[in-house]
């Protein structure tokens, strides 16, 4: 276990060193919306990544979202930002809070790695509590398994 | 129990080369490939770290099953061993598949029963013992009639298909354990039964039989130990169970 | 608004003297045999008070409901204004089937009401068991339940449980924004309270041992994350158990009320710990990576059991209650939660999640002996009644179908099922003890 504590010391400290130094173009914004508005960021940007039953690694598609989120939240800095965590209705409560809480803070670690300072998250966990979507099939179930950064 | 411990070890010496990888190549990697590759590194050993726990979960269950199955089967060669040097003789064991079977004469319980059930059982499975198989079927069969509720009499029913099975009596060896799968299904004795339900059934030559038979244990007996699990699959590979 | 603090004082109760010569009588029940018929019982209003037959009324539900017991209709009464006190008319009660009979009788003794009862083996002819009790005339529901209970442990052998309450959450308004307070009531649905104002969700409410005290987790105003707290019940004053960084949640009391194990979730990691309530003192129980959650401690103090997904998938484990020597207990097919130590210490209760079903089931504390009691799309939580033999847990529609959560009530043997009353859609049961007489 005290291996795995420091290598996670090194790994952080290597995320902070390969970030600092990579500010990225912003995505170009929609004519539709203000860009670096609110609506802007759901609509251009995307602002949730699914997981798939029980687990709370981010898969390869949320990845290319929470890019796109970095380079956004990198262009406009006044928006402090909460990532909420959420899971389907095929678990218990208790153990969903947790595991909402654990997605929740995967999409916050992978923010933290693109360069978003640590202080401007804060993740929430809904569990089961707060579905996003109402439906009781595979295809309510898998949009209901995510993590949803909201702007504050 | 060796292999068991031999798992364990390997499954050990994966997970340290793996954290010793990680320890060598990470810093390199970092600088090298980005922080996306060290963060999916580190992802993929929490994965297997929580996998090897898992793992090593189930094999120390097991473990401990067969410890306690071994437990159980030391008990039972210590009583055979006892009752061979009580009555001095000594006499040949019965030979074939029926003394390859996973079953064992029932070890503690006697205290608590009554005197002449026991006597009865005894002398049966003292007979069983010395090969006299038609007076073991008289007396183990006299025993569940008159005792079908004793502690014993699961033991019982399924040696008398045993004293049949020895004489190569396989119809009336094949109504033994099947009787004694239905009516004592819950006892220890259920899954003996069923696996000798199932090779009765094979020599009789009704193999579709013998592996529905077979296939039924999983559900019957999830508990079942691991011994009596891996007859049944010799058995059903030996019959080329699908 | 009912004051629940002095139903825990002014009532004693007496043994009466038996009417007839007592001698060992017939009216029993072997809750261990594979099956046996529920007990007609006949229960006569209880003479000399408006409020007794509201009195015979509770006592009637109480067995009823349990599934021992037959409550005949007192419209087939045979025998009319039957002294208490004096023995029946055995043959009237033998034809309408009844094989125990109970009685009583109502008194004013200043402020206070007395209340005599007899339960009679009308198979025998024999009083079974007579007992008197004194309270207040407040307290007429208390004083059924506490009937029921010696009714039910003259017949069965076995402790009863009606004079319990349990805590719960009420659910109202849509699946995506749905309202969610914690209430508590009588065992029988009676005496529904609120006690959080539902302005944030509040779930997962337990009760400490005096029943003084609830703990849950709750929502709060400003988007940070829920936390546990601490709440009186009759004040209503309620206190933060404990700040801390990120999320608290699955509070959960010792057996002598002076502790409460929760879990704390920190970067992704859920651990459980353990607060001594006078000196707010922290002490860790588990350090892993993984998910420890929904503790419960055995009903002596000295183990607790939990789960935790740290082997890949939700397990059950079981450790000290000081933390270490953890061990894992389920080996079963699919996925355990919500462990729940049955006061006698002769189970765990568990939700089990296998393929796409849920399903309610009870194992010994090693792990052995496991045995599935309901199941459903979605069954959850377990909670024991006082003596260990009835379990109450939540059953919830799918979210397609508007989401309603019931309460339903099983004894161990998975043969008597009902649906508790509540007023609105309800989940999260907690069992209290019996009340503190």
């Amino acid at each position: 276990m005290r291996t795995i504590k420091a290598l996670t010391v090194m790994a952080a400290m290597a995320f902070l060193a390969a970030c600092s130094s990579s500010q990225q173009a912003a995505v170009p914004a929609s004519t539709t919306v203000t860009p670096g508005s609110v609506a802007d960021f759901k609509q251009n940007v995307g602002d949730r990544v699914y997981f798939d039953t029980d687990l709370s690694g981010v898969r390869p598609d949320g990845r290319a979202t929470l890019d796109k989120q970095a380079t956004w939240l990198k262009q406009y800095t006044n928006y402090p930002i909460t990532v909420e965590g959420k899971c389907d209705e095929r678990g218990t409560r208790e153990y969903n809070l947790a595991l909402g809480e654990r997605r929740a803070n995967a999409v916050k670690q992978y923010l933290i790695a693109q360069g978003i300072p640590a202080s401007r998250i804060q993740t929430i966990s809904y569990g089961k509590e707060r579905p996003e979507v109402l439906g009781s099939d595979e295809g309510a179930w898998a949009r209901n398994r995510v993590g949803i950064t909201v702007l504050q | 129990m060796a292999g068991f411990d031999l798992q364990l070890g390997i499954d050990m010496k994966i997970l340290f080369s793996t954290l010793l990888f990680l320890a060598l190549a990470l810093p390199s990697a970092a600088s090298a490939q980005g922080s996306a590759y060290v963060d999916d590194r580190l992802n993929q050993l929490q994965q297997s770290v929580t996998t090897l726990t898992g793992q090593v979960e189930q094999l120390q269950y097991q473990n401990q099953q067969l410890q306690q199955q071994m437990e159980k089967m030391r008990t039972d060669y210590d009583f055979r061993i006892d009752q061979l040097e009580k009555g001095g003789k000594g006499g040949p064991r019965p030979a074939g598949p029926a003394a390859a079977g996973p079953s064992a004469p029932p070890p503690a319980q006697q205290a608590a029963s009554t005197g002449s059930a026991d006597d009865l059982y005894h002398t049966a499975f003292k007979m069983f013992q010395d090969g006299d198989y038609a007076g073991a079927e008289r007396d183990f069969r006299a025993f569940v009639q008159r005792y079908p509720k004793h502690v014993l009499a699961p033991n019982a029913q399924y040696w008398l298909g045993e004293s049949y099975y020895a004489r190569r009596d396989y119809q009336n060896a094949m109504t033994a354990f099947a009787e004694g799968y239905k009516v004592y299904k819950a006892s220890a004795k259920g899954p003996d039964n069923l696996l000798k339900l199932g090779m009765t059934l094979a020599v009789l030559g009704r193999k579709s039989d013998a592996c529905s038979v077979f296939s039924r244990f999983t559900q019957d007996y999830p508990r079942a130990t691991d011994l009596q699990k891996r007859r049944i699959d010799q058995e059903r590979q030996r019959n080329n169970c699908g | 608004m009912m004051h629940f603090s002095h139903l825990r004082t002014m009532l004693c109760a007496a043994a009466l003297a038996a009417v007839a010569v007592p001698a060992h009588a017939q009216l029993t029940i072997d809750m261990t045999k594979p099956s046996f018929e529920p007990v007609p019982i006949a229960i006569v209003d209880f003479a000399g008070d408006p409020m007794g037959g509201q009195i015979a009324e509770v006592i009637r539900n109480d067995l009823q409901n349990c599934g021992l017991f037959r409550s005949i209709s007192p419209g087939s009464f045979i025998e009319r204004n039957i002294n208490a006190n004096a023995a029946p008319r055995f043959p009237d009660w033998r034809s309408i089937g009844a094989q125990g009979l109970v009685v009583g009788q109502i008194a004013q003794v200043g402020g206070n009401i007395k209340v005599d009862f007899r339960l009679w083996d009308v198979v025998v002819g024999q009083q079974a068991t007579g007992l008197s009790f004194t309270s207040q005339p407040n307290n007429w529901r208390r004083l059924g339940h506490i009937i029921a209970d010696a009714i039910y442990k003259r017949v069965t052998g076995e402790e009863g449980y009606f004079d319990s309450r349990v805590a719960y959450v009420s659910e109202t308004g849509s699946v995506s924004n749905r309202t969610k307070r914690i209430a508590i009531m009588d065992q029988d649905g009676a005496n529904n309270r609120y006690i959080t104002d539902g302005r944030t969700p509040a779930v997962t409410p337990r009760f400490s041992p005096t029943l003084q005290e609830l703990v849950y987790m709750a929502f709060s105003d400003n988007n940070s994350p829920p936390k546990v707290y601490l709440q009186n019940v009759d004040s209503g004053r309620r206190e933060l158990l404990g700040n801390f960084p990120g999320m608290s949640l699955s509070p959960r009391f010792s057996p002598d009320g002076s502790r409460v194990a929760m879990s704390l979730s920190k970067d992704g990691r859920t651990n459980l710990y353990e607060m001594d309530l006078r000196g707010q003192n922290l002490r860790r129980l588990t350090n892993s990576p993984a998910i420890d959650t929904s503790p419960s401690y055995s009903p002596d103090g000295t183990q607790i059991v939990f789960n935790s997904d740290r082997g890949g998938s939700q397990q059950l484990y079981v450790m000290g209650a000081g933390g270490g020597g953890d061990r894992r207990v389920s080996f079963g097919d699919g996925r355990y939660a919500t462990p729940v130590w049955s006061p006698r210490g002769d189970y765990i209760a568990f939700t089990k999640i296998t393929g796409g079903s849920f399903g309610i089931g009870v194992m010994r504390p090693d792990g052995s002996g496991e045995r599935m009691l309901a199941s459903g799309f979605l069954v959850e939580g377990p909670t024991w009644a006082p003596n260990g033999r009835v379990l109450m847990y939540f059953s919830q529609q799918p979210n397609s179908g508007g989401g309603a959560a019931s309460l339903q009530q099983i004894d161990i043997t998975g043969r008597f099922g009902r649906q508790v009353p509540t007023p609105t859609s309800a989940s999260d049961p907690a069992w209290s003890p019996l009340i503190p007489q």
